[in-house]
């Protein structure tokens, strides 16, 4: 096969269905290549959440609330059931220390124009019965949503495919050629693809299609499990998280004081209940290489953290338990954009935990950038060359 | 944390007979199983064994059962009941749940045989009380001594449909129907015959249409099917019957060895995705070990051999055996199970389970 596009997606997760679509929305002859399935990766063994709360105030707030109002009339958009719900959510907070923390950040956070405050924990219990009296709060916003990641995959894929894209699945890129620092085509195991334009959103495995144009990436995979509960009936309210990492990441002495292996892992709460009715709990945050199995500590570590914050989840049980792997980057920010040393390689890949709730706005984001070479904000703190050059092994990690 | 030599999930036969044979060579080995009582199916067995005498042939399920209780008790075999195993985790850690509270259990080897478990079939009605599996019928009159209803429907005339069908008349029960969806009679001749003349009818070439009743199975409507497994219009029949019995295969039970990261092949012959094995009952992963139905479903005399053959290489891998001491005993296993799997029943599962052997070999 001898084929050709304007621009070629590389990956079938939540980022790259969302890159075609709002490229082939503009017009743009897109063909995504996908290696297994759609969400056959991490957007299919990961939570539901889109939490807005979560997001360090700044521009990864920014987007996260850009994309949450995309959200809101995505389903009409793309014509497809994808289990969006607007659930509100809330981060519960431990202890004083936590407190101190999490009020700076609402402030912060509010300041950027998210709806969001912070309730005792009488007030977190009438919206959320079931939590533990030893918790002193919570901070809630209405913002927060659900959304089911495989649905959404696959309603992007096929809104794309109505306006003219080509999505070729079990196809994997082989190498990618370039004449003169220019991208001329893709090799795949199924021919070779000219275009000008390749679009790298292949999540945890993007550094292999970066060393293919000579570039090494800073993304590394942070493995994640997560248990999965029998049905029952809603039980969990919102999209619920604990103050713990959110606190650590301003004050990491709270990570060093405890050598407990929920520390060690990462362990953060993060419940929600689908709409099924099945409870996912979750989650760690390790570095295991591209290992995806789960280990029965950690599944230990996350159900002891989970009960002890919701007692209310002791008597359910547990059927199914999964891992899933997070595109760590070093910053915690995704790499958006173009890459210095070869003209026509975009990058769209990093964004750890918060694919899902950046998937509408990264695609935007992307597809203005190769349309018009801007977009509706300031992205250049996203810019792969905020990691210097990155060509060869200089930032190798 | 608890430790051991090798671990067996599943008190079954193949489980038991691997547990003795490794723990004669003297390991120490731990038996696992979900249920309160061990002896897998072997318990409700109540008919002879066929075969030849290596195989116990005429003797009786539950008495192998007891027997092999026996020999577990007096090599000081661990049999842990109630214990659910819910996952293999890295480095042979086994996870399991007894009593509600979590339990692991580190093992130098592990041997899943896990069994299988019976198929459904779907039609109008399958859901009502009543409907229920041949196996779970059979349970319920040779081990709980419960009859589960008076007229029985019997759907599939394979082995367990045919024995089942006697055994439920034996316990009192009136077999109004044995419907068979392929042209001809699926198990031995020998126990069709016996319900034939116990006066069962036996429709060939008919399939269930519908099971009606207000709350439970009232009565069966069935239809025959033409050469093209088709519905023939103007072919049903009404029989009164408050059971169905559905005795249509069984699938291997290969949760926890595709959760343990097995590589599988498919073969229908066998059950659907088996996990590949080597000639010592050894996985794709090293120090795990299948044997039984979960293997690919075939007949509890071969499922004790599987047994035995993976108890002899787990012990010689530990070094309770010499290789030749071990090669001795496996090449006599193996050609009782080459003796098991021939004829015109046992044909067919001897190239399969060749195939299922050499996918092992394309792999290394």
């Amino acid at each position: 096969m001898k084929k050709n596009a304007d621009a070629v997606v590389i990956g079938g997760g939540v980022i790259g269905t969302s890159i075609a679509y709002y490229l082939s929305k503009k017009g743009i002859g897109v063909i995504l290549l996908e290696k297994d399935d759609l969400a056959s990766g991490s957007s299919g063994a990961c939570d539901i959440d889109i939490i807005l709360q979560s997001k360090n105030p700044g521009i990864h707030l920014q987007l996260a609330m850009e994309s949450a109002k995309m959200y809101e009339t995505l389903a009409d958009e793309l014509d497809f059931d994808i289990e969006y719900n607007a659930t509100g959510g809330m981060i519960l907070i431990e202890n004083e220390d936590q407190l101190k923390v999490m009020k700076d950040f609402v402030r912060r956070q509010k300041d950027i124009g998210l709806q969001v405050e912070l309730l005792s924990l009488k007030e977190a219990s009438k919206i959320q019965p079931g939590l533990s009296p030893h918790l002193v709060g919570a901070t809630y916003s209405l913002q927060d949503a659900h959304v089911n990641p495989m649905r959404l995959c696959f309603a992007f894929s096929r809104a794309a495919k109505r306006l003219g894209a080509k999505v070729y699945l079990g196809t994997s890129v082989l190498d990618i050629r370039a004449e003169n620092g220019k991208v001329k085509s893709v090799i795949t195991n199924r021919g070779e693809i000219e275009t000008n334009i390749v679009i790298n959103a292949a999540g945890v495995y993007a550094p292999f299609i970066g060393e293919m144009a000579g570039l090494s990436l800073p993304i590394k995979p942070r493995r994640g499990q997560i248990i999965v509960t029998e049905p029952v009936p809603k039980l969990v309210m919102a999209d619920v998280l604990c103050a713990k990492y959110i606190a650590a990441k301003y004050n990491p002495n709270l990570l060093k004081e405890s050598d407990n292996p929920e520390t060690r892992l990462g362990v953060g709460l993060s419940l929600s209940q689908t709409r099924d009715g099945q409870i996912l709990i979750g989650a760690t945050r390790e570095f295991a290489g591209y290992n995806k199995n789960t280990t029965h500590e950690a599944l230990h570590a996350i159900v002891n953290n989970a009960v002890r914050l919701v007692p209310a989840l002791r008597h359910i049980h547990a059927i199914r338990s999964f891992a899933g792997l997070r595109p760590y980057t070093p910053d915690g920010l995704p790499l958006l954009g173009p890459v210095e040393n070869v003209q026509g390689f975009i990058m769209a890949a990093g964004h750890e935990g918060d694919g899902i709730a950046l998937s509408p706005v990264t695609g935007r984001i992307i597809s203005d950038l190769i349309t018009e070479g801007k977009t509706f904000m300031d992205v250049s703190k996203l810019s792969p060359s905020r990691f210097g050059s990155l060509s060869g092994n200089e930032n190798a990690m | 944390m608890k430790t051991t030599d090798i671990a067996v999930i599943g008190a079954g036969p193949a489980g038991l007979s691997c547990a003795v044979e490794a723990a004669k060579a003297g390991a120490k080995v731990t038996v696992l199983d979900e249920n309160l009582k061990p002896g897998g199916q072997l318990f409700k067995q109540i008919h002879k064994f066929f075969g030849s005498r290596e195989h116990r042939a005429g003797t009786r399920g539950f008495r192998i059962g007891r027997q092999l209780l026996e020999e577990t008790e007096k090599l000081g075999v661990e049999v842990l009941l109630d214990a659910a195993v819910y996952g293999i985790y890295e480095d042979r850690l086994i996870a399991f749940i007894t009593d509600g509270k979590d339990h692991t259990l580190k093992a130098e080897k592990i041997v899943m045989a896990t069994g299988a478990s019976e198929n459904a079939l779907a039609f109008p009605g399958c859901t009502l009380p009543g409907v229920m599996g041949a196996g779970a019928a059979q349970t319920m009159i040779n081990v709980n001594r419960v009859l589960p209803g008076q007229k029985i429907a019997m759907v599939g005339s394979g082995n367990v449909g045919l024995i089942v069908s006697y055994q439920l008349m034996q316990a009192g029960a009136d077999v109004v129907a044995l419907i068979e969806a392929a042209p001809k009679i699926g198990g031995y001749g020998v126990h069709a015959s016996k319900i034939r003349r116990a006066g069962v009818p036996i429709y060939i070439s008919t399939t269930i249409k519908e099971v009606a009743g207000k709350e439970k199975v009232e009565e069966v409507i069935t239809v025959e099917l033409d050469e093209k497994w088709q519905q023939v219009k103007g072919t049903e029949k009404q029989f009164d019957a408050d059971t169905v019995c559905l005795a249509v295969g069984l699938s291997p039970l290969t949760e926890l060895a595709w959760m343990a990261g097995c590589e599988f092949t498919f073969i229908p012959a066998l059950g659907g995705h088996v996990p590949i094995h080597n000639r010592n009952m050894e996985t794709t992963l090293k120090g795990i070990y299948v044997a039984g139905d979960i293997t690919g479903v075939e007949e509890a005399s071969s499922a004790m051999e599987e047994g035995r053959l993976a108890g002899v290489a787990c012990a010689e891998s530990l070094g309770y055996y010499d290789e030749e001491q071990a090669l001795e005993l496996k090449n006599q296993i193996w050609d009782r199970l080459d003796a098991l799997r021939t004829g015109p029943f046992g044909e067919g599962r001897f190239t399969a389970k060749l195939k299922q052997i050499s996918a092992r070999r394309q792999l290394a």
